[in-house]
């Protein structure tokens, strides 16, 4: 009879997975806090061509969050060493699930219901956004075994890695350089919300990833395994981009920041850069800056207030202060 | 649409060479801004005169020809675009344009630059008088003083809202009471201003309507249909309507009225864009430093026993008494705690403003005819306020004090540096002065019957950092404290003095002036004691050539008040400036800058804006709210409080590590301080990297 262990938070496994936990916790959010409501009119102000790349962007990180919340997170947490460690994926999973639904506030909010059924039909049939899922789903699938070696481990982990801190980012493209630009504003805290977990996301299964890679006899075979897979979703990254971005006229600028999101996932793998990056659009770049931002209070909502996790009461001695006047 | 290349170069501010920031790629996206932009944009006319007249004809102005000739125009026209003004900033113009010029009706095409509505809001507030405009016109091009948004937009439009940004009034515990209010919520929200309530009065959930228990739905229900009132009367779609809640900290509604701004909490009684905040009385912070019981009342219960509201009470008087009789409906809790859970909510969401009662009625100049109650949107106005009687149709309502304020702000650095602290006060007092006399909000006659009688004004400062750094002096130094105190002495002078003037001049007080403590000299009693000087000699240098009032010239203008009156009620309140501060390429209000260059969030845009001044050489001195001991701002602002009659909008800035103690701790000290009000807490998270590199 195998023995059932109950995740003990008193011992740490490893060095990071309370902290990752407290971080996402603190991270904690839902769609409905937020207000796209008040970009309808910024929508309705956008070109047909905006408006379609926008919800064809926001199409694909659906399926991308659907693959991550309903196959990718739990197929991982089966292998994983360490309940602290499940428990924090446990967690991301359900972020996911939170993620895949909050595109949908944002479409309910601006779309009619046969637009979004059309968007989630283009989803389905699109080779190339179905590319990304199945080879994505590939590595996920090869998870379905009982016991799975430390190779297919690896390649588990890494894809999902390449979901979290690459594939998402030619879809994040289009609302953070329209909220840079002040259009769909609302909106893009939302998205703001989503980048920050992914940003998390792709650093914590990248630290599991590279504890696997230590332990594998021939490391530099699953690397240029993992190679080849970044390569094989690239150039599928750049058709997509020209399909959803050329007739907005940004396909140079969004190939452009690909690059330097797949540059961010080999370095969540523990790996140099592939790619040579020469000018990332600022406006993009700094509106994935997780930094607090000053906004005003009445005019939006702040994406900078986070759960607090920790509650200290107050003693004696906190009314004890030197209070004397200055002058 | 493609990339505008104005918002990519200021972006591209934040790329990093050596260290340093690209700040020369500000002043080359002012200049794509205007020669890609608003050059191409603005309507271009032959003359002057061609201009004035179009702008007319076509109601964009009112008819200024009522009051001047074309030459008395032409005169302070000439004087404004003398002074060669240029925007120091991206996010000086782009704020301006965006959010100030006056477009033509397609909203398309710019009929104004910054020199124009300089001088429009000069000819309209200046009434026909030709020196007076040009008083205005040279204060407002050298960016001494900036008179609040409303003001600012709305002055000399045809077409156009109201010029006073902010209301106040209290809710009556009946359904005509709250009716009007929300009646009044929707139609000062529909004329551009931020309007606060205070709900303390309001009985709470589960208390008795016609003596039937149990029926009352207490204040969130009320909130609720407030909030949804201010989303929809917003001021012809360009800004959304804002509106604040007060509570009183004693009412047994608290606790579900904190948890309103919860992040996972039912859609049912889940406030998104109301700001709220509680009213907290002397007893209660002396209740949480004893750690004694704390009881929370049921207000429906003590007006019925007393025949007077919990909230009108004075409690270190009235706690014990309402504790001890049993027919008020009480409910016990921890003081501490509930400090706790505010700190909580805080770090969650920002809110609640913390309003300290008993601070901001101990040195109320107007006690002897009532109570400053509340606080409004931006926890800087302080006056009193009374619960008017609403009838139904047919019988005559009794009318009481509502609130109504207009708001300006003195620009230190420019004030300072042109040596002309009592010409910009008193200019700005007068241009205050004239808002209020213009303002008559008929369709709310609380507050038309406050700004009649009260002519109450609310003139601030900004740019304390900007100022503060550009001469090498820490935000959080003595000196910073010394400067502080002669300054604000000198603001609190000059406009008791104008108040004084104008009073004279009009040959009219405000109403129960004899009744003020500035009335009977009470007021003056610390500045007549003792001479305020700088006591630091770099200070003493800032004000050479500018006298510094002395105790006997207190004594000098405490007698001629007694003579001849205050015309306001009300003089100063520090607000926090937003907008109105990046016009100016000002720091904001008298708070830290939170960053050398700040990520600024607009419902509309996100700009990057270097601070002004800032350079390799005073980089230092730009140290970031976020990175400051709070207890050192809010010592700075205790030394500027005492020269304010009514509030300083005062921000905590906190990290993601302070606790709720921690935060608990800064409340405790700046009541014990003297400060009347806290504004938002504002939290710095950490970020990714720094929370992974500095554990893993």
């Amino acid at each position: 009879m195998s023995q059932y262990k109950a995740v003990n938070w008193n011992t740490p496994e490893n060095d990071y997975a309370g902290m990752f936990w407290e971080q996402n916790l603190r991270q904690f959010w839902i769609d409905t806090e937020y207000i796209p409501s008040k970009d309808i009119d910024s929508w309705k102000s956008l070109s047909p061509e905006i408006q379609e790349a926008y919800k064809k962007a926001l199409g694909g990180l659906t399926l991308l969050d659907t693959i991550q919340s309903h196959t990718g997170m739990p197929k991982l947490l089966d292998h994983i060493d360490g309940l602290q460690n499940k428990a924090v994926l446990s967690f991301m999973c359900m972020m996911e699930a939170i993620h895949a639904k909050s595109y949908s506030t944002i479409f309910t909010t601006v779309n009619s219901t046969a637009e979004i059924n059309e968007l989630f039909d283009w989803v389905e049939n699109n080779k190339l956004l179905q590319f990304k899922a199945a080879t994505i789903d590939k590595y996920y699938r090869n998870l379905d075994a009982a016991k799975v070696s430390n190779e297919v481990l690896f390649m588990g982990l890494a894809a999902s890695v390449l979901l979290e801190s690459f594939l998402f980012y030619s879809g994040f493209f289009m609302p953070l350089w329209l909220a840079g630009q002040g259009q769909m504003v609302a909106s893009a805290d939302i998205i703001k919300k989503i980048v920050a977990d992914e940003s998390i996301h792709g650093v914590f299964v990248g630290l599991l990833a590279q504890d696997v890679y230590k332990k594998l006899p021939n490391p530099e075979k699953s690397k240029a395994e993992l190679v080849d897979l970044l390569m094989e979703l690239y150039e599928n990254e750049l058709k997509y981009t020209d399909e959803l971005y050329t007739e907005v006229g940004l396909t140079a600028d969004v190939k452009e920041y690909v690059r330097y999101n797949a540059n961010k996932a080999m370095m969540n793998l523990g790996f140099e850069e592939l790619f040579e990056i020469k000018a990332v659009n600022s406006i993009v770049l700094n509106g994935l800056n997780g930094e607090t931002t000053q906004h005003d209070f009445f005019s939006k909502k702040s994406t900078n207030y986070e759960k607090s996790t920790e509650i200290l009461y107050l003693r004696d001695e906190d009314f004890q202060m030197d209070t004397d006047p200055v002058f | 649409m493609v990339t505008k290349k104005w918002i990519l170069l200021n972006n591209e501010i934040m790329i990093k060479n050596d260290d340093e920031f690209s700040l020369h790629k500000d002043k080359e996206a002012v200049r794509s801004y205007f020669l890609d932009y608003v050059n191409k944009n603005t309507v271009f006319f032959y003359t002057l005169k061609e201009k004035i007249d179009y702008l007319i004809e076509q109601e964009y102005y009112v008819d200024f020809y009522q009051w001047y000739t074309f030459e008395q125009m032409e005169e302070v026209y000439d004087l404004v675009y003398a002074k060669k003004f240029r925007f120091q900033s991206f996010m000086s113009a782009f704020k301006f344009f965006q959010s100030y010029a006056l477009r033509d009706d397609s909203g398309e095409k710019f009929l104004e630059r910054y020199e124009d509505r300089v001088v429009a809001v000069s000819l309209f507030l200046a009434r026909g008088d030709v020196a007076e405009a040009k008083s205005y016109a040279e204060m407002l091009i050298n960016q001494e003083y900036q008179p609040a948004t409303p003001t600012f937009l709305n002055s000399g439009k045809k077409r156009s809202g109201e010029l006073v940004s902010c209301f106040l009034d209290e809710i009556g515990d009946n359904l005509n009471g709250i009716g009007y209010a929300i009646d009044s919520a929707m139609k000062l929200s529909s004329i551009g201003g931020g309007v606060s309530f205070n709900l303390s009065k309001i009985r709470a959930r589960g208390e008795s309507i016609k003596d039937v228990e149990g029926r009352a739905g207490g204040v969130l229900p009320i909130m609720k249909i407030l909030e949804d009132t201010f989303s929809y009367a917003n001021q012809l779609g360009q800004r959304p309507g804002a509106g604040a809640v007060y509570l009183n900290v004693f009412h047994t509604d608290i606790e579900e009225f904190l948890d309103c701004k919860k992040i996972n909490v039912d859609e049912k009684v889940r406030i998104k864009s109301l700001s709220i905040g509680v009213v907290v009385p002397d007893k209660f912070m002396e209740l949480a430093e004893k750690d004694e019981a704390c009881y929370l009342f049921h207000p429906h219960t003590v007006l019925k026993q007393y025949g007077k509201y919990l909230d009108e009470m004075d409690m270190d008087e009235m706690y014990e008494e309402l504790v001890t009789n049993p027919l008020v409906k009480k409910k016990k809790i921890n003081a501490r705690h509930l400090m706790v859970k505010i700190a909580q909510t805080q770090k969650e969401s920002g809110y609640p403003y913390l309003f300290f009662k008993g601070n901001a009625n101990r040195g109320h100049a107007l006690k002897e005819l009532g109570n400053v109650k509340f606080s409004n949107l931006c926890t800087e106005i302080m006056q009193i306020s009374e619960v008017s009687d609403i009838e139904i149709y047919g019988k005559e309502d009794k009318i009481r004090y509502g609130i109504s304020c207009n708001l300006g702000s003195l620009n230190i650095a420019t004030v300072m540096d042109n040596k002309r602290i009592k010409e910009a006060v008193k200019t700005a007092m007068r241009s205050l002065t004239v808002v209020s006399d213009l303002t008559n909000i008929a369709m709310v006659p609380s507050v038309q019957k406050a700004n009649k009688e009260l002519h109450s004004v609310g003139l601030g400062a900004m740019n304390l950092h900007g100022f503060l750094a550009k001469n090498f002096i820490m935000y959080e130094s003595k000196e910073a404290l010394d400067f502080c105190n002669v300054f604000f002495m000198m603001v609190n002078f000059y406009s008791i003095q104008s108040s004084m003037e104008i009073a004279k001049e009009k040959n009219e007080t405000f109403v129960g002036f004899e009744a003020s403590e500035y009335a009977n000299g009470n007021y003056f009693a610390s500045y007549v004691a003792q001479d305020i000087v700088p006591l630091n000699a770099k200070i003493a240098t800032l004000f050479q050539g500018m006298t510094i009032p002395s105790a006997a010239d207190w004594t000098d203008l405490m007698n001629q008040v007694k003579q001849h009156g205050l015309y306001h009620a009300y003089r100063l309140a520090i607000a926090p400036n937003q907008s109105t501060s990046y016009i100016m390429n000002a720091t904001a209000s008298v708070m830290p800058v939170v960053d050398v260059i700040e990520v600024r969030e607009y419902g509309d845009s996100t700009t990057y804006y270097p601070m002004p001044y800032l350079d390799n050489d005073n980089y230092f001195f730009y140290k970031s709210a976020y990175d400051m001991d709070q207890k050192n701002v809010l010592r700075l602002i205790s030394v500027i409080q005492k020269h304010v009659d009514q509030g300083i909008s005062t921000i905590l800035h906190t990290n993601t590590k302070d606790s709720t103690r921690d935060i608990a701790k800064y409340y405790i000290y700046a009541h014990k301080m003297g400060l009347k009000s806290l504004y938002y807490t504002r939290t710095r998270k950490a970020s990714i990297d720094e929370c992974v590199s500095c554990s893993v």
